[in-house]
């Protein structure tokens, strides 16, 4: 059985401009063996029927596990590269200068998934800050089984193989069994909670960078919108918000204000930001 | 008995990984275990692993199973796949499979180049060794197994 | 230039890097990579190297590029199933850019070569 045109016209719409995937025609197949599953998972007796219900009653549930099943789960290290080249060739070094006393910085991976946003951040900051220097991760996701997989922090061949280089699989992986795991000396500065970012959130000390990438095309207008409020208040005001490359705060959120990080856009609370350093995207 | 160097587990994580890598890369037609160590297989492949460990790593399926993995690594249609095609990538099979399990066992271990027998599987192959765990399993219709033998004088001496 | 002793792993590489645009020679073993490059007049940018082959394998074949100066901007990926953390360090160390581990999805292959700026801005994507 193959998903009917009207349905496949649906699905393509709705992952296109909520994550910014492209299905080309012809991926029926893929569309109808992914979401079998999760037809199965919610109690409707088919994909058509589950694309049906979800037609006459769209809800964010079944929008993330549509997103959830076409999307490759497999993330990679330093995911889109040009974030953490912005952290290393703009962040860092201004945060360097503005925190000359604490010398301590705190970054926090929103919605962490599996980890490796987290553990990228770490290794980014190993590298980059000065001695006598020193950082706090904290990765958060709505997933119990994703908090606890971050912070076995063990990764199969496949998942290391993804965008990390050789030389850092190396020097902050060791071997376990059938996997590699981060070595303790990196974990150490890395920290999990599980945290629904839809719901108020708990008082934390406000953190130097945000990363909250992929994480809002889960989202409908009004969630966004509280998501990005309650982020907001964990972030310090000269502190750095970095989305997904399909995402903005333009139109949702005016608190915020795009400027330019290296070859990528941040995103900094508007106030904060001082005149003539910033540019309008 | 104690629990071998590698397990059930480990070896359908490998195959789940080889599967998304070359056999199905768009997660929809994978490899699913039944655990019958019965199954029928038509081919085999093996590489040999000596050193601080000895024993084989067995790559078995039917014919048409290793026919649609020969089409699916090399992009081909099932049938314009040659004979030479299922043997090279039989090979190629075993050897990720053996190379991944290698890197499990005592350091100072060796992979042998990987030898293709168009005919079944059976022990008679691997007379002095014995089973120490398999994947059985269906993939599209089709018998697959991945078995660990060890041979059976260094068990003895371990 | 993709060395491999199996003829499917050789096409599979040889199709990713089609992808990106390169025209890619076959080498069955170290030796006969090595006899190859010996009649080129232009060194191939990137060399896709298997480990464990006949004759020649490619920790050899890395090694014996690296003291060849005509070799010198060859960029070298080790494509293998070895995975152990000291063979990856003895690869690196014996002058090879990257390592990418067996089972490899064409996406990891990708990003690998894109740490080495060998893709072409947006071909990525």
């Amino acid at each position: 059985m193959t998903l009917s045109a009207a349905d496949f016209a649906f699905v393509s719409a709705l992952v296109r401009r909520e994550a910014a995937i492209v299905l080309a025609p012809g991926k029926e197949y893929l569309v109808e063996a992914r979401l079998i599953p999760v037809a199965r998972q919610v109690g409707a007796a088919s994909v058509a029927e589950f694309l049906a219900n979800m037609q006459r009653r769209p809800n964010s549930e079944d929008q993330r596990r549509i997103i959830d099943a076409l999307t490759t789960n497999e993330t990679s290290w330093f995911r889109d590269r040009e974030p953490f080249s912005a952290l290393t060739d703009v962040v860092l070094p201004e945060l360097v200068r503005s925190r000359g006393t604490n010398r301590k910085l705190r970054l926090w991976s929103a919605a962490s998934s599996s980890g490796q946003e987290a553990y990228s951040l770490a290794i980014t900051l190993q590298e980059n800050l000065p001695t006598g220097w020193s950082y706090e991760i904290m990765g958060s996701d709505i997933s119990t089984e994703m908090v606890k997989r971050a912070e076995a922090a063990e990764y199969s061949q496949v998942e290391v193989n993804r965008g990390l280089p050789a030389t850092q699989l190396v020097q902050y992986f060791e071997r376990a069994g059938a996997h590699w795991r981060i070595t303790p000396a990196l974990r150490r500065n890395v920290s999990f909670k599980l945290m629904n970012l839809t719901a108020p959130l708990p008082a934390l000390p406000p953190f130097d960078v945000i990363f909250l990438r992929n994480v809002l095309i889960y989202f409908d207008v009004a969630t966004k919108k509280s998501v990005l409020r309650n982020v907001a208040r964990l972030l310090r005001p000269d502190g750095w918000l970095f989305l997904g490359a399909a995402e903005t705060t333009i139109g949702i959120d005016d608190n915020y204000e795009r400027v330019a990080a290296g070859r990528t856009s941040a995103y900094r609370v508007r106030s904060a930001v001082p005149a003539g350093t910033a540019r309008k995207g | 008995m104690s629990e071998p160097v590698v397990t059930e587990r480990d070896l359908a994580e490998m195959a789940e990984q080889v599967w998304v890598s070359y056999l199905d890369p768009e997660g929809v037609n994978p490899l699913v275990p039944h655990g019958d160590v019965k199954q029928l297989s038509e081919v085999h492949s093996t590489v040999s692993i000596t050193g601080s460990w000895h024993g084989h790593l067995v790559y078995a399926s039917s014919q048409n199973a290793a026919r649609r993995a020969a089409a699916a690594f090399l992009a081909m249609e099932p049938d314009e796949v040659a004979q030479e095609d299922i043997s090279d990538v039989l090979g190629e099979l075993a050897n990720i499979v053996g190379g991944n399990v290698k890197a499990m066992l005592p350091a100072g271990c060796f992979l042998s180049l990987p030898t293709v027998v168009l005919a079944p599987d059976t022990a008679s192959y691997y007379p002095a060794a014995e089973r120490i765990s398999g994947l059985y399993g269906i993939w599209d219709g089709e018998p697959v197994s991945i078995s660990m033998w060890q041979s059976v004088k260094q068990e003895a001496s371990a | 230039m993709v060395i491999d002793d199996s003829r499917a792993m050789r096409m599979i590489l040889k199709r990713i890097v089609a992808k990106l645009n390169f025209e890619a020679v076959e080498a069955g073993d170290g030796q006969e990579a090595l006899d190859l490059l010996a009649t080129m007049t232009e060194v191939p940018e990137l060399a896709l190297i298997d480990w464990n082959m006949p004759n020649m394998n490619g920790l050899e074949f890395v090694t014996k590029v690296r003291a060849e100066p005509r070799l010198r901007e060859m960029t070298l990926v080790m494509v293998t199933t070895e995975s152990e953390q000291s063979q990856i360090v003895r690869a690196l160390a014996a002058g090879a850019h990257e390592y990418v581990i067996k089972p490899f999805t064409e996406g990891a292959m990708i990003e690998k070569l894109a740490l080495l700026g060998l893709v072409p801005t947006g071909a990525n994507s």
